[in-house]
């Protein structure tokens, strides 16, 4: 008895102060103490950063940009201090195990990896002395070229080095093209020595009806370069409209396509029968001029 | 809600009033939503942001509304050289229910309408609940279609099944022929019918909605005039939805914004349609519920009732 | 068939003949007031409904988004297989030479011009915008199953009353001639206009025969036509049971007993009402109760085939449908309706007794009413069970129950139909006077003579 009531306060306390934190997402006291298994290091942080980039920055935005997306609530960034009120083994769980609209990662990511996320956190952390540090973007500019015969893009970069600028080499250049609703990343090309990149468009790259690609060239991260949009250029294969309404063999089209079978055989019974029809009611004139003899 | 449906409500009438000869004062005038008063050649217009302007009266003047046939004409046309295709990731739902809402407001629907409903799905007795965001399949084979009398829906060239609401008899005949639910009728006076009196239906959106007529998504067809994902796709805060042209081979999600390949997309994950063996030929493809980013919390109710 | 030689005897027969067949039409009492008066009440309460309905919308029925046909349709089903047996008694046993159905070819023309004609105005009622009925002939899509029912409705109809008005065109002459002051003024003037002058001359005998005939013979494909075509309505769509190939006949063989029993009922009902003992006799009962025996072990052929294969299979919706059906919330009405309006008539009907006037229109009541919850169950059932789960709508979008305006407008219905029926047998005689003569050996001069009096 005594125990069922203590259970009930227990159980009236955790509602109403889950109720008064709101949106406070916290982890349970024994995920929470959990310490990282996976050592601390530049090789683990790097891993970490990779995983992140590909599962988690879509919401969560880059780094210290504070650009997550604007859902209700907000991924708060990897650089904030929301983040790191976690521990480790807090941040682990709540990977591990999703809320609201934070993915459940438990099913997709192996354990190492989810720690290897934390150790990429954690290089953020205020009081961590962080292991991967990104140089502030260097200013750069780009310019390219298009080639309709080899469909090849030459791209060349310089950047700048205390204002004279110089070849970038060894960047890493972004080719995407520009679709209905967004830009299709089609490949990726390092600069050589020279600043120099050559890109060859994918033969099974479609283009529009005449084969035209609005393409647009980037540099990877680090750069700090506005994405240069080139004019149309005749780099893709055409692009083949299949026609959807074909005359004559869909029976769901319109009168403008029917099947001529089908527009035959009503119109032959309709009419079929509305001929018998007419010949009855002159039938009936006939019984009235029969009257006359 | 509200102030979205006011806007519309504002851009109808906003196309009314066009605006020859100034630029740079067109974004004023066509939100302009109240013509205050009228004195010699100078009119006073209210903004939408609530600021007094005077214009010349010259230089107002009556916009090319396309009439109603036009627009009919228009919407059955379809947007030239598209093949819009939908993959929903199922895996990726947590049954946020923005897509519904959103749906919702676009089109102007009763709480109890859906063109677009997710739903709380099990396969088999032992196999794992997921939920289904499950719109209007878009069929290259509409069932449908087939059967409308009078046609008042359609298939355009674009893909998209098409309802003209100012055809429709309202027979019921294609809600009782589509095996995926997807079509709602108008049984009372739509929601909010006093407000949108008078203005010009748009078959792209079926908006405003009329009473005793059929209505189903219609992938948004007058955003994606616009170069707009549609509403749902847009809504979604959980990457669930990619839309694009199947005839450029790309889709973008609506969350993420990310564009990619959608034959690679849909190989990849395995994709499937709804309902495959029916032959009605989906043009939304659903990439399976496996290694789920949300559990599921709902409560699965028994499957056919 | 012998002939009557004797001219005086003829016409006493014939005096007899048209007195008792036109009793229907002269016949005034309370009881005829009080009917119409029933049978204009109902139909205004109906339109009255309809009305409410037409300015709130569809909404005030029971059907939502899921069950979007509901009693109407099951309605229109119904009305269209009670027309079908016009198709079987005056057409088919007459080109069968079948000879006992001849006085009761007017009564199955008079179901079948009622059923029809409610038929059509159902489906108008059933719509959400039936003003614009027009479309249908603007914008008609030629490949759509409604453009052909629509077609063959209208096509049933025009038949159907015309094969009413051929064989009525010497009646009417009969009636011009004969009914004197016993009748109103306006009801002479029309059968006279009606009659078209008719003299009884061997030309305009063999014209009304050619033209029976043509009619006969159209009929035939139009009468399967219109009820293979309803049953497209269903077939063509995807859904667990309409989904099925044998749809068509099975909705035919499903007619002709709900017609036959229509039929019985009636002739009952003129039998008493109108003292026609001597005209619809024992016999036609008895004759009539076989047929109807006959067409119930068709149906019963049809249901055998329609539920046991898929119930062998049970695939995956089919199954559900069908468990609901045998077992579910449905078994109730479903096994009353087998029963009492198919396999209890049958084995009754096969016992002489039950086939006497007043045994058989009983066991027709039963069946009558009995057909019309089975069309309900091939509507409702079906459409209660989509493949994917009905969820995030209110209850009420689960199940459906029918609303009293749908009730109103149903009941409107059967006596619309009634209506029709009451006034044709108030203008025209119910069994075809010339005809009967004529089975009764007087010869067709006497028709056309001039009463003596």
């Amino acid at each position: 008895m005594n125990n069922k009531i203590n259970l009930l306060i227990a159980v009236i306390l955790f509602i109403s102060a889950s109720q008064i934190r709101g949106q406070e997402w916290i982890a349970p006291a024994d995920k929470a103490s959990v310490s990282n298994p996976s050592e601390y290091n530049l090789a683990n942080v790097k891993k970490g950063k990779e995983i992140y980039q590909k599962n988690c920055k879509s919401c969560h935005g880059d780094a210290g940009k504070y650009n997550a997306l604007p859902l209700v609530p907000v991924p708060p960034d990897v650089a904030s201090e929301i983040m790191h009120s976690n521990t480790e083994g807090g941040l682990f769980h709540k990977i591990t195990a999703g809320k609201g609209g934070m993915p459940q990662f438990e099913t997709t990511l192996s354990e190492d990896d989810r720690w290897r996320l934390v150790n990429y956190i954690m290089n953020y952390n205020p009081n961590v002395e962080p292991v991967l540090v990104e140089a502030p973007p260097v200013k750069a500019k780009i310019m390219a070229s298009v080639n309709e015969v080899n469909k090849q893009v030459e791209v060349f970069a310089e950047f700048d080095n205390n204002g004279t600028f110089e070849k970038l080499a060894d960047a890493e250049v972004i080719v995407s093209a520009k679709k209905t609703f967004g830009n299709l990343v089609i490949g990726k090309a390092l600069t050589d020595e020279n600043g120099r990149a050559l890109f060859t468009i994918p033969e099974s790259h479609i283009g529009d009806e005449e084969g035209y690609v609005k393409l647009v060239v980037a540099l990877g991260e680090g750069y700090e370069v506005a994405a240069l949009d080139l004019k149309s250029a005749k780099v893709g294969k055409l692009k083949e409209i299949p026609k959807l309404i074909k005359g004559g063999e869909i029976l769901w089209s319109t009168n403008e396509n029917i099947q001529p079978w089908l527009l035959f055989s009503y119109l032959g019974a309709v009419g079929g029968a509305w001929l018998a029809i007419g010949y009855i009611i002159f039938l009936i004139f006939r019984i009235r001029k029969y009257s006359k003899l | 809600m509200k102030s979205n449906s006011r806007r519309k409500f504002m851009k109808t009438l906003g196309t009314s009033l066009g605006v020859a000869g100034v630029v740079g004062g067109s974004s004023i005038l066509s939100s302009c939503n109240n013509v205050e008063s009228v004195s010699g050649d100078k009119i006073q217009l209210l903004t939408s942001s609530g600021e007094l302007v005077e214009v010349d009266k010259s230089m107002l003047k009556p916009a090319d509304l396309p009439s109603l046939s036009e627009n009919q004409k228009k919407g059955r046309e379809g947007i030239p050289g598209k093949s819009w295709v939908m993959v929903i990731d199922l895996s990726k739902c947590r049954n946020a229910r923005k897509c519904m809402s959103a749906c919702q407001n676009h089109h102007q629907l009763r709480p109890e309408q859906h063109h677009i409903n997710v739903l709380q799905m099990q396969d088999a007795e032992h196999t794992a609940p997921y939920y289904m965001p499950k719109p209007c399949q878009h069929c290259d084979n509409p069932p449908c279609t087939k059967v409308c009398p009078v046609n008042a829906t359609f298939k355009r060239e674009d893909g998209i099944v098409l309802i003209d609401n100012e055809r429709c008899i309202g027979c019921r005949f294609c809600i009782a022929a589509c095996p995926y639910s997807a079509r709602v009728f108008n049984w009372f006076e739509p929601k909010d019918a006093d407000k949108y009196k008078g203005v010009t239906y748009n078959i792209e959106a079926n908006v405003p909605q009329k009473k005793g007529t059929v209505s189903k998504c219609l992938f948004s067809a007058d955003r994606l005039r616009d170069g707009k994902l549609p509403s749902c796709v847009s809504a979604c805060p959980n990457g669930v939805y990619w839309f694009g042209d199947r005839n450029e081979d790309a889709v973008t999600n609506g969350t993420t914004q990310e564009t990619t390949t959608f034959s690679t997309l849909i190989k990849d994950n395995a994709a499937y349609t709804l309902m495959e063996e029916l032959g009605t030929k989906p043009r939304v493809y659903y990439l399976p519920p496996k290694d789920r980013a949300f559990p599921f919390e709902g409560e699965i109710d028994d499957h056919h009732s | 068939m012998k002939r009557i030689e004797s001219a005086d005897e003829s016409r006493k027969l014939l005096d007899k003949i048209t007195f008792d067949l036109t009793r229907s039409i002269v016949k005034k009492d309370e009881l005829t007031y009080f009917w119409f008066f029933i049978l204009i009440m109902f139909v205004g309460v109906g339109l009255w409904g309809w009305g409410i309905q037409i300015n709130d919308g569809l909404g005030v029925t029971g059907m939502r988004d899921y069950v979007s046909w509901g009693m109407y349709i099951a309605n229109f089903v119904f009305f269209v297989a009670i027309s079908l047996i016009g198709f079987l008694l005056s057409s088919a046993l007459h080109l069968l030479k079948i000879h006992w159905a001849k006085p009761i070819s007017r009564v199955a023309e008079q179901v079948a011009i009622a059923g029809v004609a409610l038929a059509g105005l159902i489906i108008v009622m059933d719509m959400g915008r039936p003003e614009r009925l027009l479309n249908v002939f603007l914008h008609g899509r030629f490949a759509s199953p409604i453009i052909w029912d629509v077609t063959v409705v209208t096509t049933y109809l025009t038949i159907s009353v015309l094969l009413f008005y051929i064989p009525l065109i010497p009646d009417l002459a009969l009636l011009r001639d004969r009914l004197g002051d016993e009748v109103p003024k306006w009801k002479i003037t029309l059968y006279t206009i009606l009659a078209l002058g008719w003299k009884g001359n061997p030309m305009q005998y063999k014209t009304v025969y050619h033209a029976m005939r043509v009619l006969m013979l159209l009929i035939i494909p139009v009468g399967l036509s219109i009820h293979t075509v309803t049953s497209w309505l269903f077939a063509a769509t995807l859904r667990s049971g309409w989904d099925t190939t044998i749809l068509g006949p099975y909705f035919v063989a499903g007619a002709f007993v709900a017609g036959s029993a229509a039929v019985i009922m009636l002739m009952y009902a003129y039998r008493v009402r109108y003292g026609l003992k001597d005209y619809f006799e024992d016999i036609h009962f008895d004759y009539m109760g076989k047929l109807l025996v006959f067409v119930c072990l068709v149906y019963l052929y049809f249901n055998v085939n329609e539920f046991l294969v898929p119930g062998y299979k049970m695939k995956s919706a089919e199954g559900v449908h069908l468990k609901n059906l045998f077992a579910g919330s449905f078994s109730v009405m479903f096994w009353v309706v087998q029963v009492f309006g198919l396999i209890l008539p049958l084995v009754l009907l096969l016992i002489k007794y039950f086939r006497k006037p007043l045994p058989i229109t009983i066991i027709s009541f039963f069946v009558l009413i009995s057909s019309w919850f089975k069309r309900y169950l091939i509507v409702v059932p079906t459409m209660e069970h989509p493949f994917l789960p009905v969820q995030n709508v209110p209850e009420n979008f689960h199940t459906y129950v029918p609303t009293s305006i749908e009730i109103m407008i149903t009941l409107f219905s059967f006596f619309a139909a009634l209506t029709i029926i009451s006034v044709l047998a108030k203008l025209f005689p119910v069994i075809t006077i010339w005809e009967y003569a004529e089975d009764k050996g007087i010869d067709k001069k006497y028709l056309s003579e001039k009463p003596r009096n």
